[in-house]
């Protein structure tokens, strides 16, 4: 199988162990992500902020490539697959002229729902070596993966699953709690710091509170958000994987600790304790 | 019998067995018809059995339904199908024949003796539907206690026989040999002349909305669900427990407008009972767990009904439940102990607020029932784009189909009352179109001959649980053993619900069993429940008269519920003072007199001339007695409704109707002066100018409209810019230049209307501004239309309309009454200031035009009538009906009914549809020969009477008359049998039968032989 | 919840003395405009503050989302330019998502962030304002955001540095830096797109307009 990849910007910096996971997986299941030709950044909140009509150029210049290659696009990044998704619709509507050649009729998928298909869950049933038994984690979609439903088309927009069923497929135990799309309020991150770590904050009050010892993501800026408010190390501190971290983990035969040491809240002791790793 | 194929069929078919169809079904067979009764599921009762209580008197609904089905269940003109449904329908309006098909019940109902050992030894358990899947029932079940038929059934989907071939333990106990596996659907042909579809509504939320978490937590039920959780006879026996873990929830919240008033889920109208629905469970929570925190959580309070603000009151200033304004998103969960969290913002201490509840309750809408869609399909029905039969505004009860008719929850959301008096009108729409064919299907109860009595008194007593609403406090084995020790007592037992159709044939069984010539009840109250037992009696061949009821509900377990021991104490005194009346107590014989088959209707408006044409339409002659020197009462002011029609075209084509039919003689600038008689045999006079007629009636519809409040507030009368909305519409279609040139108004509205001195919302007000809002703004774009209001009440499908003005650019501001809006003149400019609650501000506005929404006042004529009457009235001149969920279109006084803007302020198509079932309960009487009178009743001994007058002048019926003897008589005809005269009489000439003095003697005496 | 009572001012509640609000006739111009630009169905709104209640910012904000859709009814485009509501919104879409009538809160709240970008209007919460227009900077010069750069730049924005200071801030977010380079969170180095002309071509010609 054969998918064009838009990886975005983050995963060429802050993201960048999410990235290296992302490449074993598909490798394992044997799916070949072929990076789209010089894509470009997707404009993120800003664009959308300032410039509404950037918000649908930026994307639909990646579009615009993928079409060229011919390949459905599968996005990591929430934001990423959101605002491509936007534009693929405002591009359907015709609302503004593009300057690339774009139909908007790729599917768009987000990675998570692309990996939670039945088809999907039995390859990575099938590959799982050990499962991750005892890790007690809670799934974070955020917002962007799911809302607006009429651009995202996640109809259980309260309650996701597709995080759900692949952590369940490694054997993980999933505890279902209420803040699964609760924002956690990265984009505000840089100007008011203070209101974004009032929301993460409490994000990581509540998972702790349903009994989670990590939290599994599959968007960057949550991932790095929840993270990094825990770079002074917490009494209890809560890893943050990506969820494709935790598939590489149960795939492999030899598991090194240094694929996590981008993160601030280190995941090892919790790993060793389930042996993990 | 030779058929001739044009004229109609004296019989009916009712599709759908709540209590629209059973109303239906009765006010129907009642007067003359043969009814079809066909319900889907295996016993009648639909969402009525399912409730608890009821707003806005909290009376058990069980309580009052149950007469109901009983009545159902034993007339002779009703057949019930059950597990029944339409499958095709032929022929023409008066002769439809129609295909039904009858499930199996795999239990025998003839043979069944609804033992329950099938369901007690069935091995298979069903999460059950009846209970909202709170508790658990058998494969083998019986849906509620009181089912009607009392027959058990088989769930075919879960029964191990039925779907693996295993099991069969209940044919093997089955006592009666009823289980059947084998039985195959039957399909029938019936004959009929018209068709009312009845099949009600059911909840709209499903697990699959996801909506507030509800399928995701344990802890979020729907409404419905926690009437279960209220109810008796419920999961939890009525303790209030929360499914989670089965504690008393210390907090309970309500979330209002769930699949309702939300567009966004294709559900954009109200569903017009859940705000009452909420206020009531709240209500009942603060009852049974007093420390329980009750909150609801709302955007418009609509209490549109009559007294349902000032329930709503009671609700949040006696009960202590809380009301916020505010609607949420989700419903978070606390999963360290399953609370629920609402996350609301504070305004006033601007931050977010989570607020913990142990339960939340949905309000959900509803939408038609399950199976309705095909069904509309089979028989060619439109329904609106919710899948409802919505009807027009002067055609209340019809649908797109002639010859058949609709009522209830099927036609839009609405509560009992007004679905007991849509069925009124469609049974008098069905009467009506197969009137020629009345009592030519029916038949007449054989009676059971009386056997005659032994000379000893062989009293048996049968002491009721009432489910837990008595035996949750009195200990009734223990009152079951002192019973059995009383003088005269040959047998004692004790039922659940003693007045279920069941039980009825079992007390029959036990009388002959017993040769018991005495029976005691022991129950709720005799006001309710003293009929259906003396039919149980008749049944059992014995006179109705010995019979007596302990009313221990009423005066035991209810008014002593904190004192279980003293309460069983009482209890055993009631029933030994009753077993002691008993024993006095002989056979008595009822008497019958001719009925006069003619109407009297009072008020010549909408309401009146329909009931007035409901009796006539059937072959009946009515008088129609008007005020004013014109017919067609306050409509005639209205030139169009919010949905477009009008009025005065309805009002014209009913006075030309009235004024030329045969049946019916109007006299205008007339009053009723004089008026006497009891039902069946009235007689008054019209007075006209100085004319006098006397006329003779067996019934009279009571229908003395409603007028315009006058606003005294907001510079009414004083600046000609401020006018009525009644006004205001009149100018828009009088004057539509002058329309198009007002640039922006203000609406204000609840004037007059929900105030200290007229607690009444008018219902209708609201409507009025939105109707008038949106002509305004179809006639003039541009003009700006502020609307003032409190809470905006556009219940049921009205909301659409609220929606449609929202959209048109209407706004819509919340003030409150302490903040009522100052209208002024500022400098020869109209001035409008006010503080809208959701923004926070202050506005001020100048319109070319002040609005206001003034409210109904009871007509003119209203006051005379009733004291000519003895009829009772509310403080707000409103009359009283007998009973306001199921006898809304009665007086307690038998034989007077009411309807239209008399009863409460309604729309045009309420006061028609009101009229019709008035008209048609009316018809109940006239079409009568005669009509039968208790024999209960007060007789003078005239070797005693000294003619001193007291009885005369106490008698509150005018029964005693001085006759040419000279001595007082009584008419045992207009003997309501208060027993007043009785107790007057200084002579002690008067007995009231079945009340006499040994028997009253008898029943102190035992009462004191304990406290001695 | 820990929420923090912030700036009482903020409280959306009527505060003493406050000058009555006039309802005059601009109001539908207005309306109208931002009706036709965002389809939001603006006028749907039954103000029931599902969406304020929804909104995991609303304290923050001066006008509360469904004040937002008030405003724009009445036509009060100044308040609603100057307001922080604009700028603190998250573009969560919790509000759109569970509005009973389909009001498109969140893309209304965009699109007037989009009109105070455009106008004179100096926008309340500046430095989001300015991290935005940082952001497209930077994209448009490389065609892709390296979160070194980004931050490099919005620093060297005039009054950054300097609010941060008066915020009490800047040593927090320092020590931040340091422990994403420390990490390898943060890379100095990138690679960039090569349409880089074409992003800004259309970057110059959609500025100031609006969608
Ligand atoms: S949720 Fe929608 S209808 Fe309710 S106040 Fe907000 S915008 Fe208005
Ligand atoms: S999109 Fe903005 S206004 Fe809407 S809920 Fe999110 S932060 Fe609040």
């Amino acid at each position: 199988m054969k998918l064009s990849f838009y990886p975005g910007c983050s995963l060429e910096g802050m993201a960048a162990d999410y990235a290296r996971s992302i490449d074993a997986v598909f490798k394992a299941l044997d799916i070949d992500l072929v990076e789209i030709d010089d894509w470009s950044c997707c404009g993120a909140t800003a664009a959308h902020s300032l410039s509404e009509a950037m918000s649908v150029i930026l994307p639909a210049r990646n579009l615009s490539a993928a079409e060229q290659m011919g390949l459905d696009i599968v996005a990591p990044c929430a934001n990423c697959f959101n605002r491509l998704r936007f534009s693929q619709q405002m591009i359907q509507k015709k609302v503004l002229d593009i300057p690339w050649p774009v139909t908007g009729d790729l599917k768009i998928h987000d990675m998570t729902r692309f990996l939670a298909q039945p088809a999907m869950i039995k390859q990575i049933k099938k590959r799982v070596l050990k499962p991750l038994n005892g890790l007690k984690l809670v799934c974070y979609y955020g917002c962007q993966m799911v809302r607006p439903p009429r651009i995202t088309g996640y109809t259980d927009y309260e309650n996701p699953q597709t995080l759900d069923r692949i952590a369940d497929a490694v054997g993980a135990r999933v505890i279902d709690w209420s803040y699964k799309a609760t924002c956690c309020g990265a984009s505000i991150g840089i100007g008011r710091r203070e209101i974004g770590n009032s929301l993460t904050k409490r994000l990581l009050d509540k998972a702790r509170q349903a009994g989670a010892e990590a939290v599994v993501v599959s968007c960057p800026l949550c991932q790095s958000n929840l993270d990094m408010i825990q770079k002074d190390g917490l009494e209890q501190p809560v890893p943050v994987f990506y969820f494709t971290e935790l598939i590489r983990l149960c795939f492999s035969e030899r598991r090194d600790p240094k694929w996590f040491k981008m993160h601030f809240a280190d995941p090892v002791p919790l790993l060793s304790k389930i042996n993990a790793i | 019998m030779a058929v001739d194929l044009k004229s109609p069929v004296g019989k009916v078919i009712v599709v759908g067995g709540g209590i629209g169809g059973i109303q239906c079904a009765l006010d129907l067979a009642d007067t003359g018809f043969y009814v079809y009764l066909v319900e889907k599921s295996s016993t009648l009762g639909g969402t009525m059995a399912r409730l608890d209580k009821t707003f806005p008197t909290n009376d058990c609904s069980t309580c009052m339904f149950s007469p109901k089905l009983v009545q159902v269940a034993g007339h002779e003109n009703i057949e019930i199908m059950t597990r029944s449904r339409i499958l095709g329908l032929k022929g023409n309006p008066g002769r439809f024949t129609a295909t039904v098909q009858k499930r199996p019940r795999y239990i025998n109902e003839e043979k069944c003796i609804a033992c329950g050992q099938c369901a007690e030894k069935c091995p298979k358990k069903v999460p059950d539907p009846f209970n909202g899947s709170l508790g658990m029932r058998k494969a083998a079940f019986l849906t509620f206690p009181q089912a009607v038929p009392l027959k058990y059934a088989i769930d075919a989907e879960h029964c191990l026989y039925l779907t693996k071939g295993k099991c069969g333990i209940c044919r093997k106990i089955c006592p009666a040999g009823a289980v059947d596996y084998d039985q195959k659907p039957e399909t029938l042909q019936i004959d009929a002349g018209a068709l009312v579809i009845s099949t009600g509504f059911e909840p709209a939320l499903t697990a699959s909305e996801g909506e507030f978490g509800y399928g995701r937590y344990q802890n979020v039920v729907t409404s419905l669900q926690y009437e279960r959780m209220l109810s008796a006879t419920g999961p939890y026996e009525g303790h209030i427990r929360r499914p989670s873990d089965g504690k008393v929830p210390h907090s309970v919240a309500w979330i209002q407008c769930v699949m309702s008033r939300d567009p966004s889920r294709n559900r954009p109208f109200c569903s017009s009972v859940c705000c009452m629905h909420a206020a009531k469970q709240a209500i009942l929570t603060r009852t049974h767990e007093p420390d329980t925190r009750a909150a609801i959580y709302f955007m418009d309070v609509r209490a549109q009904g009559k007294g349902f603000d000032d329930y709503v009151d009671r609700a949040r200033f006696n009960y202590g439940v809380q009301y916020l304004r505010s609607m949420i998103s989700q419903v978070y969960l606390n999963p360290e102990n399953e609370n629920l969290i609402i996350e609301t913002f504070d305004h006033h201490l601007n931050r977010k607020k989570e607020e913990e509840y142990d339960l939340v309750v949905l309000s959900t809408g509803f939408k038609p029932s399950q199976g309705f869609s095909d069904l509309a399909a089979t028989l060619g029905l439109a329904a609106n784009p919710y899948g409802f039969l919505t009807t027009e505004f002067d055609e209340p009860v019809s649908t797109s189909r002639p010859g058949i008719f609709v009522c209830g929850g099927i036609e839009a959301p609405k509560d009992i009352p007004e679905t007991v008096i849509q069925a009124g009108a469609a049974a008098a729409e069905a009467a009506i179109l197969v009137s020629e064919a009345r009592y030519t299907e029916t038949a007449t109860r054989e009676t059971v001959p009386e056997k005659p009595i032994e000379a000893d008194p062989r009293v048996g007593v049968f002491v009721c649980h009432c489910g837990t609403n008595i035996a949750g406090v009195v200990d009734i084995e223990n009152v079951v053993a002192a019973v059995k020790k009383l003088p005269h007592v040959v047998f004692a037992t004790d039922f659940m619900f003693t007045c279920s159709t069941e039980t009825q044939q079992n007390i029959v069984d036990l009388i002959k069993e017993h040769r018991l010539n005495r029976v005691v009840v022991a129950a709720c109250s005799p006001k309710t429940h003293e009929p259906l037992f003396q039919e149980t009696l008749k049944e059992a061949g014995l006179n109705p008269y010995l019979f007596e009821l302990a009313s221990i509900r009423d005066q035991c377990s209810w008014v002593h519920g904190n004192n279980p021991a003293k309460a069983t104490q009482k209890s055993k005194e009631l029933i030994r003072s009753s077993v002691s009346r008993a024993v006095q107590l002989e056979p008595l014989y009822d008497n019958s007199y001719a009925v006069v088959n003619k109407g009297l209707v009072i008020g010549g408006g909408l309401a009146g001339m329909t009931a007035a044409l409901t009796i006539a339409d059937q072959g009946f002659h009515v008088y129609l007695v008007e005020r004013s020197d014109r017919l067609g009462g306050f409509a005639q002011n209205l030139p169009f409704t919010l949905e477009g029609h009008s009025p005065a075209r309805l009002i014209r084509y009913l006075i030309e109707r009235v004024n030329h039919h045969p049946n019916i003689s109007v006299y205008l600038e007339s009053k009723l002066d004089s008026h006497r008689g009891h039902l069946g045999a009235f007689n008054g006079s019209v007075q006209k100018n100085d004319e006098r007629v006397d006329i003779q009636y067996g019934a009279l519809v009571v229908a003395t409209g409603g007028r315009p409040y006058e606003p005294k507030e907001y510079l009414y009368g004083q600046d000609d810019r401020i006018v009525t909305q009644v006004q205001f519409s009149k100018r828009l279609v009088d004057d539509p230049s002058w329309a198009r040139r007002l640039k922006r108004i203000v609406m204000i509205q609840c004037v007059g209307s929900r105030e200290p001195d007229f607690p009444f919302c008018s219902r209708v007000c609201c409507s009025a501004a939105v109707k008038n809002s949106i002509a305004l703004k179809e006639m003039n774009p541009g003009a700006q239309v502020v609307v003032l209001y409190r809470d905006v009440r556009t219940f049921g499908f009205k909301e659409l309309y609220y929606q449609k003005a929202r959209e048109k650019g209407v706004l819509f501001f919340r003030y409150i009454p302490e903040e009522k809006p100052a209208v002024y003149d500022d400098a020869g400019q109209l001035m409008v200031d006010f503080t809208d609650r959701s923004s926070h501000r202050d506005f001020r506005v100048s319109p070319d035009l002040v609005v206001l929404s003034a409210g109904i006042r009871p007509g003119e004529g209203a006051m005379q009538i009733a004291r000519l009457l003895k009829l009772p009235v509310a403080e707000t001149g409103f009359f009283l009906e007998a009973h306001v969920k199921l006898r809304p279109v009665e007086f307690a006084a038998s034989g007077i009914f009411l309807a239209g803007l008399a009863h409460s302020p309604r729309f045009m198509e309420e006061s028609v549809t009101m009229a019709k079932s008035a008209g048609q309960q009316a018809m109940k009487i006239l079409c009568k020969e005669r009509m039968k009178t208790s024999a209960a009743v007060a007789e003078v001994d005239p070797e005693k009477c000294a003619a001193c007058l007291a009885c005369v002048r106490v008698c509150p019926f005018n029964a005693p008359f001085i006759n040419g003897d000279g001595v007082s008589e009584i008419l045992p005809s207009a003997c309501m049998g208060c027993g007043i005269c009785a107790s007057e009489c200084p002579a002690k000439a008067i007995q009231l039968k079945h009340s006499t003095d040994d028997q009253v003697l008898a029943k102190i005496d035992a009462l004191l032989a304990s406290a001695l | 919840m820990n929420t923090t009572v912030m700036d009482h001012n903020m409280s959306s509640e009527r505060r003493p003395g406050e000058e009555r609000k006039f309802i005059g006739d601009r109001g539908d111009y207005f309306l109208n405009r931002i009706q036709g630009e965002t389809n939001g169905n603006v006028s749907a709104c039954y103000q029931c503050e599902r969406c304020t209640n929804a909104c995991p910012v609303s304290h923050f904000m001066d006008i509360k989302p469904h004040q937002v859709i008030r405003y724009v009814q009445l036509g009060w485009r100044e308040d609603l330019l100057r307001s922080s509501t604009i700028w603190v919104c998250l573009s969560c879409e919790m509000c759109t998502t569970y509005c009973p009538n389909e009001v498109r809160v969140a893309e209304i709240i965009n699109h007037l962030r989009n009109i105070a970008a455009h106008s004179s209007i100096a926008p309340k919460e500046k430095q989001l304002a300015v991290f935005h227009r940082t952001f497209l900077e930077v994209l448009s010069k490389s065609g892709r955001v390296n979160e070194f750069r980004l931050m490099k730049a919005f620093y060297s924005k005039p009054h950054i540095l300097s609010e941060k200071i008066k915020s009490g801030n800047l040593k927090e977010e320092l020590l931040l830096g340091l422990a994403l380079l420390k990490k390898g969170r943060l890379k100095p180095f990138s690679t960039r797109s090569k349409l880089t002309k074409d992003i800004r071509k259309a970057y110059i010609q959609s500025r100031g307009e609006i969608v």
